[in-house]
């Protein structure tokens, strides 16, 4: 059995899907969390390939970038998808994501108050409801993006939304597929248990 | 034998990747180069309203990377096991700002000023702080994982080439790891093949 060690700062961030499908995937892992005022003195002396958190420790190798670790452990947990294409389109659904989920994280950390009301607003009015729309197309009507079992494409809409209920609360209001696919995510018992237990951070 | 169907501009940019996967792969596919006129009649039928896009007997894939990762699995050019996928997949990820942020020196917001600043913060800090980082995970054969040529090289060759031209980059003279991954890339028959005969594009 591999040991797996996973480091990032002490949030949900970057790290919080590869979090959610080690859940899923009841694989058990090192949740290592840094406080963000010891980074600088640790950034030097850390094995990051690429000098940034999250990485992934596997047997003493170390992987770095966020999406390829998701995808690692996804693929350890058995939901990447079961065919080529069904990989493949439930990583172009993921990476579409990004964009949307890029634009958001720009408005939250906006330190300039009334620059993040602007935002806010923009992000809400402009962004939100087109994508929500699309992804609604996308989803079918089992609840799922992809085939008709729980991918790593379900579980990254759920932890990307989870991020913007928070700011948005109704977003989701009359989205039947995409609220189908929330739940079929909250209901798979690792993901159930972990967010039950997992530490409580504002990001 | 399905069919494959890339759309992209007529140009190499995002798409060049993808190109240059399906040559190392042998794989016969429609190169169809969008006029910009036609643009926006087409982009209502793509998911996300945005190029390239891969048809595989009339099913869409979007999102450079995952086209990318797709048709690297067809070419058998994903890497051995699934942590030298993770790690190929760590490169293609890690390959991509070079191309985004070299996009924006070019084609970003801002002023005469504002944008030379920007040339001269991708010049002097990003770009080599990249190529430095990507010299320490290259192998000394001129191949980034398990000594042979994957998707990985393939990407990093792709992403560098759609930028040279309009960006100063170190001289890989101080990256001799590095010019064996581009040497390596380029011997690959299908590639140079593809390198020869390939419509000749500004960008």
């Amino acid at each position: 059995m591999p040991t797996y060690k996973l480091t990032c700062f002490n949030v949900r961030g970057r790290a919080e899907l590869i979090r959610l499908l080690f859940a899923a995937g009841e694989i058990p892992y090192e949740d290592v969390r840094i406080e963000w005022d010891k980074w600088p003195e640790l950034k030097p002396i850390s094995d990051t390939p690429m000098g940034q958190i999250p990485t992934l420790e596997v047997d003493g190798q170390v992987i770095c970038q966020s999406m390829a670790i998701a995808r690692f452990v996804a693929g350890k947990a058995g939901l990447l998808g079961k065919t080529n294409m069904d990989q493949a389109r439930a990583d172009m659904l993921l990476d579409g994501g990004m964009d949307v989920g890029k634009l958001f994280t720009e408005m939250v950390m906006e330190k300039d108050a009334s620059k993040k009301a602007e935002k806010k607003k923009e992000f809400g009015e402009k962004h939100l409801p087109p994508f929500l729309a699309l992804y609604e197309g996308f989803a079918g009507d089992n609840g799922h993006f992809v085939g008709d079992s729980l991918t790593w494409s379900d579980i990254g809409f759920f932890n990307m939304m989870d991020f913007i209920t928070a700011e948005y609360p109704g977003a989701l209001d009359g989205y039947c597929k995409l609220n189908k696919v929330i739940d079929n995510v909250k209901s798979n018992p690792g993901v159930a248990k972990w967010l039950k237990e997992r530490p409580v951070t504002n990001h | 034998m399905p069919s494959y169907k890339l759309t992209y501009f007529d140009g190499r940019g995002r798409a060049e990747t993808c190109r240059l996967l399906l040559a190392a792969g042998g794989i016969e596919y429609e190169d169809n180069r969008l006029p910009q006129e036609q643009w926006p009649a087409f982009q209502p039928k793509t998911p996300f309203g945005q190029l390239p896009v891969m048809e595989v007997d009339g099913t869409m894939l979007c999102q450079t990377n995952s086209i990318a990762r797709y048709v690297a699995k067809l070419a058998g050019l994903t890497g051995k096991t699934a942590m030298d996928q993770a790690k190929v997949d760590m490169i293609m990820e890690g390959a991509v700002p070079l191309f985004q942020k070299a996009g924006d020196v070019v084609m970003g917001e801002g002023d005469e000023a504002k944008k030379a600043e920007k040339k001269k913060d991708f010049e002097e800090n990003f770009a080599p702080k990249f190529f430095a980082d990507m010299e320490k995970l290259a192998g000394d054969k001129g191949y980034f994982v398990s000594n042979q040529l994957t998707a990985a090289d393939i990407a990093f060759y792709g992403n560098y080439e759609s930028i040279k031209d309009f960006v100063t980059l170190p001289s890989f003279d101080k990256y001799p790891k590095l010019k064996k991954v581009v040497a390596s890339v380029q011997a690959n028959p299908g590639i140079a093949k593809w390198l020869k005969e390939r419509p000749q594009t500004a960008w």
